[in-house]
């Protein structure tokens, strides 16, 4: 084993294999920090570069951008409360917050390192469950799949404490929502109001787009100012703090690797999932839950270690199975297929070399691009001292037509600035946003596999009690439903107790 | 007879219900979209019907417990307290008309982009939001719409060969 581990670290750091890996790096900083595009654009445009290219030169550049993508987009979300990627919509939520109170620098320094650390915990994770991976993956079946879905949103409500009802609506609109278009099981086009566009449904990246970059921008407009509240209070040099805050918040470092090493193996449940349920997670097992949204630095750590700890594992099911966790995975499967490396078990028996190679390029990625972005953090950290009136109008431009570069269509647009709207109303009406994502993205695997249970258990709902991996799924989401009902009720017996204790002095 | 807000409402005209009415909106808005996707989702096979259509029951018992929360009534308060104390007190909220202006000028833009597409829309809104919301000087304008629309052009039409939308009116589909 550890001779297969070398061979692949020893085939990566040829100098040929180094130069691709460090263009693929700063190709995908620079398309995760672009609204709307992403790893999938960016492996896609390269597509045709690696033509000439042997497989293994072609897997280091396409790790090089796989790992440097969410580096690239925590640096908008954080500054431009734009996520560049879907994941980093997460990191938006208290990035964004601490840019605003002048603390830009010391988020950045904190997603840098988290993304680093996430990275090679990720790395480490794979490296030791690569052998047993498929029986891991096999485990997941319909059943399983749609109990973690409802897990994953009940999770992201009961976070929202004293927003729970809101938090729920907002999940079941999102839910709602991801029902729109093409339903594959009935072949029925649902809820699409007689319009084309919506056959597909309601494209993920466009809505992300508009519910934060989009949101954001008209939310700054109204507010007026800067991203920065108090200009005064920009701390640009904090940026080593930031590395020192990931080292002492390990806990939240290491719980978020492992929440994204453990989502990025299940097939089809994707990085945003992973970010936001580290997220919901760092906030369940915080100390001061309501400083979250408002700029806690926990909220900046869990996304980031979990989007690049996915990034590692989300491999196994793509090579293992050829079953792509989403569409970056997609467009890295075709890159396989194209260099002859056909996805499947019998991939991870004969090109064990080429998989660790994909592995340690995937890793030395994650740690160059926080690197890289470490260095940018002071000309970075600056925008957000301009004024909105002169932001606004850029930042909604570029967004719009990146929107519309996703798959050329103008449809997008007009989807995004629905949806940047829509966003603004939730902000303003204070309906968690993130409830709203996590449901977009998961109701229509939610959904399939609801079906694909009913039919597997002949329409008996008591096929969820029939499996080891469900019952713990279904304890796991009786605890978060009850629990926050229970420290309610902890919580007044400690205040009357609290209350009686000062009476009686 | 002068027919007033005040003599209709009373001395408090905007507190229809515990709250201001504006935030008792969204819950009616989401109460009444509900009920038109379950009018429409009954429309479709029981099979693609049965899981949108549990999810919005749901939704629609979760909209009027929320509406039931903003009614000041014992019952309101006691949901209020047990499911949606509120979280932080919300930021800043800008005037109803700063609020209503930033939403048309997006979605103006979005016409805009729509209309003429990318190469015009981009300098344009550039343009009219620095000089009209900005109040910058017409050079400081130019400049920044010039800048935007270059930044635009070499990031996706030089560097990604995306061929920029031209427009309804120019021939864009």
């Amino acid at each position: 084993m550890l001779q297969l581990w070398w061979n692949g670290l020893h085939g990566l750091l040829q100098v040929r294999e180094l130069m691709f890996l460090g263009l693929g790096m700063f190709v995908g900083l620079f398309f995760g920090a672009i609204p709307g595009l992403g790893g999938a654009t960016a492996l896609a445009l390269l597509i045709p570069l690696t033509y000439g290219l042997d497989a293994f030169t072609a897997l280091a550049l396409a790790g090089g951008v796989m790992g440097g993508v969410p580096m690239g987009g925590s640096i908008t979300a954080i500054l431009l409360n734009a996520p560049g990627t879907a994941p980093s919509a997460a990191t938006c939520l208290d990035g964004h917050p601490m840019a605003r109170q002048g603390k830009a620098g010391l988020a950045i320094g904190a997603a840098a390192s988290a993304n680093a650390i996430g990275g090679i915990i990720g790395t480490i994770s794979v490296l030791a469950i690569l052998p047993i991976a498929k029986e891991l993956v096999l485990l997941f079946g319909p059943p399983e799949l749609f109990l973690l879905a409802v897990v994953g949103l009940v999770i992201v409500a009961t976070a929202s404490r004293g927003r729970m009802l809101r938090s729920l609506i907002a999940g079941g609109l999102g839910l709602m929502m991801s029902f729109v278009g093409y339903n594959d099981l009935t072949a029925v086009q649902r809820f699409t109001l007689g319009i084309p566009y919506l056959w597909d449904g309601v494209r993920v990246v466009p809505a992300l787009i508009g519910l934060f970059a989009v949101a954001e921008m008209i939310n700054l407009s109204v507010r007026g100012g800067a991203i920065c509240d108090d200009p005064k209070t920009v701390q640009i040099n904090s940026m080593m703090n930031g590395l020192l805050e990931t080292f002492r918040h390990w806990r939240t470092v290491v719980r978020g690797s492992l929440i994204g090493t453990v989502v990025g193996a299940i097939p089809g449940v994707g990085g945003t999932v992973a970010s936001f349920l580290s997220y919901s997670m760092a906030m369940q097992a915080s100390k001061d839950p309501e400083s979250f949204g408002k700029g806690n630095i926990d909220g900046v750590i869990a996304p980031e270690a979990a989007i690049n700890a996915k990034d590692c594992s989300c491999l196994i099911p793509t090579l293992a199975f050829g079953i792509p966790s989403g569409a970056e995975m997609a467009v890295f499967l075709g890159i396989l297929i194209l260099h002859g490396l056909q996805p499947g078990p019998l991939m991870l028996i004969d090109h064990q070399v080429e998989i660790y190679g994909l592995i340690w390029a995937l890793t030395a990625s994650c740690v160059l691009a926080s690197f890289v972005g470490l260095l940018f953090v002071r000309p970075l950290a600056m925008l957000t001292l301009l004024d909105s009136q002169i932001l606004v109008p850029i930042v909604t431009a570029v967004a719009l037509v990146g929107s519309y570069a996703i798959d050329r269509s103008i449809e997008n647009v007009l989807l995004t600035a629905f949806f940047g709207i829509l966003g603004y109303a939730m902000i303003r009406f204070e309906y968690p946003r993130l409830s709203m994502v996590v449901a977009l993205v998961l109701g229509s695997t939610a959904e399939r596999n609801f079906h694909q249970t009913m039919m597997m258990g002949d329409g008996n709902p008591f096929i969820f009690f029939n499996r080891t991996v469900c019952r713990v799924l279904i304890v796991l989401l009786i605890v978060l439903l009850v629990s926050p009902w229970l420290r309610g009720f902890a919580g007044n017996r400690r205040a009357r107790i609290l209350a009686t204790q000062g009476s009686s002095r | 007879m002068n027919l007033t807000p005040k003599r209709i409402f009373g001395e408090s005209p905007k507190r229809i219900f515990g709250e201001g009415w504006i935030d008792a909106l969204p819950a009616m808005v989401i109460l009444a979209l509900t009920v038109a996707f379950l009018i429409v989702g009954y429309r479709y096979p029981p099979l693609a019907r049965q899981f949108p259509i549990t999810v919005a029951w749901v939704i629609l018992a979760l909209a009027g417990l929320d509406i039931a929360s903003r009614i000041d009534s014992p019952i309101g308060a006691a949901l209020k307290d047990r499911l949606d104390r509120g979280g932080a007190a919300a930021e800043k909220i800008g005037s109803r008309r700063a609020q209503f202006g930033a939403v048309v000028w997006l979605a103006g833009f979005a016409v805009l982009l729509w209309l003429f597409g990318v190469l015009y829309a981009v300098p344009l809104y550039v343009f009219a939001s620095l000089r009209l919301r900005g109040y910058r000087p017409w050079l400081r304008c130019l400049l920044g719409a010039a800048t935007s629309t270059a930044i635009v052009w070499l990031l996706f039409s030089a560097a990604l060969r995306i061929e920029l939308y031209r427009g309804i009116i120019f021939g864009g589909a």
